[in-house]
């Protein structure tokens, strides 16, 4: 017969964490993208002429032909389409959130990838609502995805 | 490019597929540098939450109280024969329950070793720490742990050196390995303060300057 603890008391447990931190840094192409939004408040995408595919966020190789390296300089947006949404009750941690968030997919125009981002002040949610970009003032930007706020409503 | 070439040659039926070859060298500008590492716009910064609690279970339970009594504990398996330290419930060989716990002796022999001049997280360490493999007396051959030794100089430890452990006072334990603080020689000649301490400074000095040059 196996011996069996059965006092919860005599579990002897061995707490530990382990340490992993991270850099992650967007690359050639995601630091145009993040300058010219902190800088500028525009999107910079790029481009791939052979598939005829802008990518925004951009990317420096294209991902179809693998073509590459691509420039980050074709200007798309500030105006987008809703792709696709989806309403948050819970926090990463799972966590109840007071208020729902929004994540959505917006396709910027000009572009053929979409960008996820929050959508803010908006009542009414529809996939193919027309959305412009609500940035922090100026001197708040650090080039950060969080530079946005989000989109909202574009009328 | 590496398509276009592909086609040319002609490969059976493969001839008319046009397969794109991914990239097989950076073809960035450059690598990053380290400026560029830490200065990245829009780079983000992210510690994981990597917290654990793991249950020692009922074998590596009692061995740990064991520890904590001043005694390393083991289990007697019947049908093997063998004495397993650290214990385990369950007879690997045999597919049985063990029997018994049986108390091994806290002395043995260096199994293998190696001397780290860095820390696990790659800090130099000016001090080496000496990690050995113990093979313990009162259990079957080729049992024991993982522990370090000290009080002895990094040129005198040899494979089959006997060893003893050195207990830290009873209030001070905890249940944990390090409730042992580490091994020392038996022999009490061969411990570090052995020597005289001139004698002893020159040549540890002289043999890291030697170590120095040849790592």
């Amino acid at each position: 017969m196996f011996e069996k603890v059965s006092d919860p008391k005599d579990v002897i447990l061995v707490e530990g964490q382990i340490p992993i931190r991270h850099r992650y840094t967007p690359g050639v192409a995601g630091e145009a993208f993040f300058t010219a939004l902190r800088d500028r408040g525009r999107f910079v995408a790029s481009r791939c002429d052979s598939c005829a595919v802008t990518y925004c966020p951009p990317r420096l190789f294209c991902e179809r032909c693998f073509d590459g390296p691509l420039e980050a300089d074709v200007e798309v947006g500030p105006e987008g389409t809703v792709e696709s949404f989806s309403v948050g009750y819970t926090g990463l941690e799972g966590e109840p959130l007071d208020e729902p968030v929004t994540v959505a997919l917006v396709r910027l125009d000009g572009a053929d990838t979409v960008l996820v981002h929050f959508l803010v002040d908006s009542d009414h949610l529809m996939i193919g609502q027309k959305v412009r970009p609500a940035f922090l003032p100026k001197g708040k930007r650090t080039g950060s995805i969080l530079d946005l706020r989000g989109f909202t409503p574009a009328e | 490019m590496t398509a276009r070439r592909g086609k040319k040659r002609g490969t059976g039926n493969l001839r008319s597929v046009d397969v794109p070859a991914p990239p097989t060298s950076f073809l960035g500008p450059r690598p990053l540098r380290d400026a560029e590492f830490r200065q990245a716009v829009g780079a983000v910064d992210f510690a994981v939450e990597a917290r654990y609690a793991w249950d020692a279970g009922v074998a590596v339970g009692e061995y740990l109280r064991g520890l904590k009594r001043g005694v390393i504990l083991g289990r007697e398996c019947r049908g093997c024969r063998r004495i397993l330290v650290p214990p385990r419930m369950f007879c690997e060989e045999c597919f049985r329950p063990t029997d018994r716990w049986v108390e091994a002796e806290d002395t043995g022999t260096v199994n293998t070793f190696s001397i780290c001049y860095i820390r696990w997280d790659m800090v130099p360490l000016k001090e080496p720490e000496i990690p050995f493999v113990l093979d313990i007396d009162g259990a079957s051959p080729g049992m024991g742990f993982m522990h370090k030794l000290g009080e002895v100089r990094p040129d005198d430890v040899r494979i089959g050196l006997e060893v003893e452990a050195v207990w830290k006072p009873e209030e001070e334990r905890e249940g944990s390995i390090l409730d042992i603080r580490y091994f020392r020689p038996r022999d009490a000649s061969a411990r570090k303060g052995a020597r005289r301490a001139s004698v002893r400074k020159k040549t540890s000095a002289s043999r890291r300057k030697t170590s120095v040059g040849g790592a």
